[in-house]
């Protein structure tokens, strides 16, 4: 019997969901740490490259000033091999700068700026310092000319000019930058921190939710096995938990049910077996007693028979009496042996037409004879009453209905006896104002040993009869029933179909 | 004066209390000739002969119609009248005897019984009687 898919979300699919999200809280955390990381790489990277654009500058201002000093040193002395530096530094120079112009071509701004301070440069080189030297070659007095050093001054001052600016402009921009980069990082591993932190925490509650929802549960199950194997089988779990291990209490609490069952049935079966061993030792008290009564007589008589002297009227009157009795004890041996085999469905019965009219007749002429204080009032219809069975068997039932009618009315009266047909079915009915039934036996009245108040009363029977009748009965295809007022007698009636007779 | 005559059971009156007609006549059969008998077939009717009999003897079935053998034993156990009654108590129910020896019995008798063990019962019960008185 499995459980039905429920709407409800069950726990597996709570606990891939709960896993889910833990797992992309944890991913955006490392994902904002990452990029917290990369960001701070990211400064690093620019300070780097401003430390390189700065130094490439100031070789670059360098190169500047060895040019200007050996600029200076020719046009003032005319020596020649003070114009080396100025050789060396001339020939550099397009390299340096093309190298420059590399390193800045990245960003805008940065190309921007650079391009002016290189334009300087070339604007110092090619309309100044070029001239001079030239000049200077040919001609040293006009080179020394005050004007001219006056205008170099003033050249080379406009470029350093330009380096001071765009040093301290690439310096500024980078340190901004920075800044600005360290601060983004800074929320961004804050960010992260709290996000680890708050994934620590969602963890360690789904952890509870776990525990809870899981592990007690699983615990409580496990403990009520414990207690059902210690055999208290009452044992039942809180509906508690989340789809499968719901499922899990409610299967449990299942099984304990069926176990309960189980052996209440058990006990139950139990409880009919010892019921029944008690009516079968009953039964062999009973069957004793029964047969003592009669055998009392039989060897009783014998006895005086073969010990005392008796007149020959005597010793007929006691044969007599000792065969009446030997053949109540056959009839009773008869009567536990029908029990026997009504019990195990071994009774056969004859299938002849029977007019139980007759039977009734014949059986009242025989009760008639055996009681004084009781009359017989036997009523029966004209025609005869069909039905289709065992003579001898139907003859048992209506002598034991009788029979019972006159044991049960101590005190005499009259016993009514009647037959009819109602379309049908042929009832006889049999009444007597005996002592009545008391309800609380009146369910159990058909049940074998079942005497009531009767062996208190003195009330001999075997408390077979009834329950062979009703057998036998319904073997016929019949039904048997009473009603009866304790204290004021029964009414037995029993019904078969009728035979046609045709 | 003479001397008192040996007691027989000529003098003895006996109650059998007993349902079944063919015992009643076996008991009369078994003590024999020279008692007085009166037979009651149930409970209620042997309360009442023992009341008006007043017999010496009383030979009590247990299962009888009315009111049961040991019933009426407690009964005539519980006044003084008969107090000196004695009481032989047959019944099929062999394991009765206890119960009956309690509620007042002398012997006890289990059915089927022996014809002369109830004569010589009854006859050791009266000799006893007369000795004593």
């Amino acid at each position: 019997m499995l459980p039905a898919d429920r709407g409800s979300a069950t726990l597996s699919t709570r606990l891939i969901a709960g896993s889910a999200v833990l797992a992309l809280l944890v991913a955006i955390a490392f994902g904002i740490l990452v990029f917290a990381v990369t960001t701070l790489d990211d400064a690093t990277k620019r300070e780097r490259h401003t430390r390189a654009v700065s130094a490439r500058t100031l070789q670059l201002e360098k190169l500047v000033l060895d040019l200007d000093t050996g600029l200076r040193g020719f046009v003032l002395t005319g020596r020649r091999d003070l114009l080396t530096p100025w050789t060396t530094a001339h020939m550099a120079l397009p390299g340096k700068l093309r190298a420059f112009r590399h390193l800045t071509s990245t960003a805008a701004d940065e190309r921007r700026r650079a391009g002016a301070l290189v334009t300087a440069i070339n604007q110092y080189v090619r309309d100044y310092a070029e001239l001079v030297v030239e000049i200077a070659q040919e001609n040293p007095a006009v080179g020394r000319q005050g004007l001219v050093r006056q205008e170099g001054a003033r050249q080379l001052a406009t470029v350093r000019d330009h380096f001071a600016n765009f040093l301290s402009t690439e310096n500024a921009l980078s340190a901004a930058r920075t800044s600005a980069a360290k601060h983004r990082s800074d929320e961004a591993i804050a960010a992260a921190v709290i996000g680890l932190i708050a994934s620590a925490l969602l963890i360690t509650g789904f952890g509870f939710y776990l525990t809870r929802s899981i592990a007690r549960p699983v615990r409580e199950v496990a403990a009520g096995a414990a207690s059902l194997a210690g055999g208290d089988l009452a044992t039942r779990l809180e509906p508690r938990g989340v789809g499968e291990v719901e499922d899990l209490t409610n299967a449990f609490n299942r099984m304990a049910e069926r176990l309960e069952a189980g052996r209440r049935e058990l006990e139950h079966q139990n409880e009919r077996l010892r019921e029944s061993e008690r009516a079968k030792s009953e039964l062999v008290s009973v069957v004793a007693h029964e047969l003592r009564t009669p055998l009392a007589s039989v060897l009783g008589f014998t006895s005086v028979l073969l010990h005392r002297d008796v007149t020959d009227e005597q010793r007929r009157e006691y044969l007599n009496i000792i065969e009446a009795q030997a053949r109540r004890l056959g009839a009773l041996v008869n009567d536990f042996l029908d029990v026997q085999r009504l019990e195990e469905g071994k009774l056969s019965i004859a299938k002849e037409l029977v007019d139980i009219g007759t039977v009734v007749r014949e059986q009242t002429e025989l009760f008639a004879g055996q009681s004084s204080k009781h009359l017989l009032d036997v009523s029966l219809p004209q025609t005869p009453l069909p039905v289709r069975g065992d003579s001898n068997r139907l003859a048992q039932v209506v002598a034991n209905l009788l029979s019972n009618a006159i044991k049960y009315s101590p005190r005499g009266g009259i016993v009514r006896v009647a037959g009819k047909q109602n379309h049908d079915v042929v009832r006889v009915s049999i009444q007597d104002e005996g002592v009545g039934i008391p309800p609380e036996l009146q369910r159990e009245i058909f049940g074998k040993f079942v005497r009531g108040h009767a062996t208190a009363e003195g009330i001999e029977g075997s408390g077979l009869g009834l329950a062979i009748s009703r057998s036998l009965v319904e073997a016929h295809g019949g039904s048997i029933d009473f009603e009866s007022t304790k204290g004021r007698g029964s009414t037995f009636w029993f019904e078969l179909p009728t035979a046609s007779t045709g | 004066m003479t001397a008192q005559p040996e007691p027989t059971a000529a003098d003895k009156t006996v109650l059998i209390c007993e349902d079944d007609p063919n015992l009643r006549t076996l008991v009369r059969l078994a003590l024999g000739d020279g008692y007085r008998f009166f037979e009651a077939p149930d409970g209620p009717s042997g309360l009442a002969l023992a009341e008006r009999t007043d017999p010496d003897l009383i030979v009590l079935d247990l299962m009888l119609p009315g009111r049961s053998g040991l019933d009426v034993l407690r009964e005539l156990r519980s006044g003084d009248d008969f107090a000196e009654t004695r009481v032989i108590v047959i019944s099929a129910w062999s394991d009765s005897d206890a119960a009956a020896i309690e509620a007042g019995a002398d012997r006890f008798l289990a059915k089927p019984f022996d014809p002369d063990e109830l004569r010589d019962a009854a006859l050791a019960l009266i000799e006893d009687d007369g000795a004593a008185g």
